[in-house]
């Protein structure tokens, strides 16, 4: 009796302490601060990605608040939800965002399908979406000019992908790719493209993400002995079928996609030097030679040339809000949207250092606001113009740039 | 806030359907069911190519006639097999299911999904009072079939699915027809996770196949085990807290600096798992175990002879508790109800 009285306190106390943890209020944000939320990967196939995104907004976060703020000495507040890889997980944690921290903005959104899943109720609440992510949808359609892209369209991905092929003399060519968003809308307009150049495709192989093993697949799209594979991979994938090429013995080079091959230095910790050795790779590149890059690398404490795919994104996005906010005069989402292209396009004068383009909005000047992740020029739809994709070739486990495609 | 509660509970009401489906097959009728995420998923896939032809009403019937019939297929497979079997076929269903969503993309759209899933009485309201309507709807939706299962499992069929459940042969010695009822469970039960399925379709209004992972199936079985095998209330509870306590946890790193966001993430599921783990250590008949018949049910006190009272009431405790007697021993679930 003594004992079935214990169990249950055990399990009451859990539950007590449990709930308790939830129902902690959450701290009371000041009057004055502007609220600002992101979703990003923590954990599942792209949980790698997550932490560096986050680490660089902090950044950003902590750099403009420690100046005094926005608007007159509003601080941000930055709160960070993890989308679990999951496109369902991202619409509960947007909507929490929205309705109870009442953000402005809700940024982050590596992966397509979480930044379309939560598109709707950011449009439907006025609020602006900032993604990292490449699927064409996500800027079709009515977005009330809320939406922009900090990152190249999958479309754009398939032609620079032909470019880096074709600059490497590979003319027969066999496509393995994932099957998603981001992978699929590449490949038309990369086979396009490779006719264009000269090049043909022979084959393409797709596959399910998260298989056991990828031998039959591998093999299907070594084996036939092309000049070389241009595979559209994520990171463990990516992984997986390196590994699976170097233990075949195939010839034919690698061409991949620096979400796979690269993913902020993830694959090189990921597999040994010679299973990576003279594998290329492409991604959208941040403005490599730029003072602002290079000053954003420094914080960040990476050694220097370090190649950021996804958390100059990041860093964009809260630079972008923060100018706008300032330029608008106004913390709300209808409002200060429409300053993005203001502050981000030319003309004006070219700016990269976020406390002087805050100064300078201030005094009324008209700048061009050049990020860590691109230029950040915007088209009409919301999408990012003038991205170059830097390609790379993996030599002694480093990454080397051999040219940048555009 | 509202609003975000009120999304909160649509999440919750999914949950629960699925718990109460999974419920109906496993914990009713002992059927293990590792597939829940495929039936889900042909619910909501249903609702999303049908819906903008023949309305969402219809189509939402549709997707609980889908999951309903296939489930009857697969049970017509697989239903003379043993549970481990019975398990491994249904694990093999829900990949079937997910691979065929990811690869025919002239239905399915493939990986990327179908968009603008039209939602009930969408025409009627605005967006910004919408999460109102959804909420009513999910709740409307998670009342009927909690209770046309409340009702299922009362009737003649509920208990003797219960019977086939505690033993097959005996079931079937005594007349029951054991193949044609698991087949009526499965397929009830499948007609449930459609409707989950539908109502995750609405809620979401675009589906990909990334959607329906494994994930699914182990938060039912999670919210099944919590609530205690058997019993609809237990599960509205334990889907509820499940559910609660993975968002609840959202809260925590606003209030508390030290754990930052991609800690919590990792910590978030591994509280859940301990949980699960002291749950089966400390109270394997789950929160609410199904009510246990006994014996004194059936034959109440007023017909023992009146002149040894105390006697009669004490040896019918005896057969209840007596462990030799297999019938009431079977099954963990049943475990001393009296002890509370």
């Amino acid at each position: 009796m003594v004992r079935s009285l214990n169990r249950r306190q055990v399990v009451g106390a859990l539950g007590v302490s449990l709930a308790g943890l939830g129902l902690r209020p959450s701290i009371a944000q000041g009057a004055s601060d502007v609220p600002i939320g992101m979703v990003l990967p923590f954990t599942g196939a792209t949980g790698p990605y997550g932490p560096d995104m986050k680490k660089a907004a902090d950044l950003m976060v902590k750099t403009i608040n420690d100046a005094g703020g926005i608007l007159g000495g509003r601080k941000l507040q930055l709160y960070i939800e993890d989308s679990e890889t999951s496109a369902t997980t991202s619409v509960t944690a947007t909507h929490k965002l929205l309705d109870v921290n009442k953000v402005e903005l809700v940024g982050g959104f590596w992966g397509s399908p979480e930044a379309l899943a939560a598109k709707p109720l950011i449009i439907a609440a006025n609020k602006v979406q900032m993604v990292s992510a490449a699927a064409d949808a996500i800027t079709d359609g009515d977005t009330k000019g809320l939406v922009y892209r900090f990152q190249a369209k999958s479309s754009q991905w398939g032609p620079a992908g032909a470019k880096v092929v074709s600059s490497l003399k590979l003319k027969k060519i066999n496509i393995l790719a994932q099957q998603n968003p981001f992978v699929v809308a590449m490949i038309e307009p990369f086979k396009a493209e490779m006719a264009k150049l000269g090049g043909s495709v022979a084959d393409v192989i797709m596959y399910n993400p998260t298989q056991p093993s990828y031998r039959a697949e591998v093999e299907k799209a070594f084996g036939s002995d092309p000049d070389g594979v241009f595979v559209g991979a994520l990171l463990t994938d990516f992984v997986a079928i390196a590994k699976e090429v170097y233990r075949g013995g195939y010839q034919a080079k690698i061409v991949g996609l620096g979400t796979g091959a690269d993913a902020d230095g993830a694959f090189l910790k990921s597999v040994p030097a010679e299973v990576a050795e003279g594998i290329h790779h492409l991604q959208p590149g941040p403005p490599l030679d730029s003072a602002s890059y290079r000053k954003f690398v420094k914080e960040m404490g990476a050694p220097e040339g370090t190649v950021f795919l996804f958390a100059g994104n990041t860093h964009d996005q809260i630079c972008v809000t923060a100018l706008a906010m300032e330029h608008a005069k106004s913390s709300d989402a209808s409002v200060w949207s429409k300053s993005i292209p203001a502050v981000c396009n030319p003309p004006g004068e070219e700016v990269d250092d976020i406390l002087k383009a805050l100064e300078m909005v201030r005094v009324g000047k008209k700048i061009n606001f050049v990020g860590a992740g691109a230029t950040v020029d915007f088209n009409e739809r919301g999408d990012q113009l003038n991205r170059s994709f830097v390609h790379q070739v993996i030599h002694n486990g480093k990454n080397e740039i051999v040219d940048i495609v555009s | 806030m509202i609003a975000y509660l009120s999304t909160l509970v649509v999440l919750v009401s999914i949950g629960v359907l699925v718990g109460l489906a999974l419920n109906f097959q496993w914990g009713t009728a002992g059927l293990v069911n590792f597939g829940v995420v495929g039936f889900v998923a042909l619910g909501a896939y249903t609702v999303a190519l049908l819906g903008p032809h023949i309305g969402w009403f219809a189509a939402m019937v549709c997707a609980a006639a889908v999951s309903a019939a296939v489930s009857t297929i697969l049970a017509f497979l697989s239903i003379r097999l043993a549970d481990d079997y019975l398990a491994i076929v249904t694990i093999g269903f829900g990949e079937v299911v997910g691979i065929l969503l990811l690869n025919e993309d002239w239905l399915t759209g493939g990986a990327l999904g179908i968009a603008n899933v039209p939602r009930p009485f969408a025409s009627m309201v605005s967006a910004a009072h919408y999460d109102a309507v959804l909420l009513g709807f999910a709740l409307a939706l998670v009342a009927f079939t909690f209770v046309t299962l409340e009702i299922l499992v009362r009737s003649p069929f509920g208990r003797a699915l219960r019977a086939v459940r505690e033993d097959p042969i005996v079931a079937g010695a005594l007349g029951k027809p054991v193949l044609r009822l698991r087949i009526r469970a499965f397929a009830v039960g499948g007609a449930v996770m459609g409707l989950a399925g539908a109502l995750h379709a609405f809620y979401l209004t675009y589906i990909d196949p990334g959607q329906f992972t494994s994930i699914t199936t182990a938060y039912a079985f999670m919210a099944v085990i919590l609530g205690g095998r058997g019993s609809n209330t237990g599960l509205l509870v334990g889907a509820g807290s499940i559910m609660t306590l993975l968002e609840a946890t959202r809260f925590l790193k606003d209030a508390l600096a030290i754990v930052d966001g991609a800690q919590l993430a990792a910590l978030r599921l591994g509280l859940v798992g301990i949980g699960i783990i002291l749950l089966l250590i400390l109270r394997p008949q789950g929160l609410f175990a199904e009510p246990r018949k006994r014996v004194r049910d059936f034959f109440p006190d007023d017909e023992v002879l009146p002149d040894r009272p105390a006697a009669a009431a004490r040896s019918t405790r005896a057969f209840a508790a007596d462990p030799s007697v297999p019938s009431f021993q079977h099954c963990e679930s049943e475990v001393s109800s009296r002890e509370s």
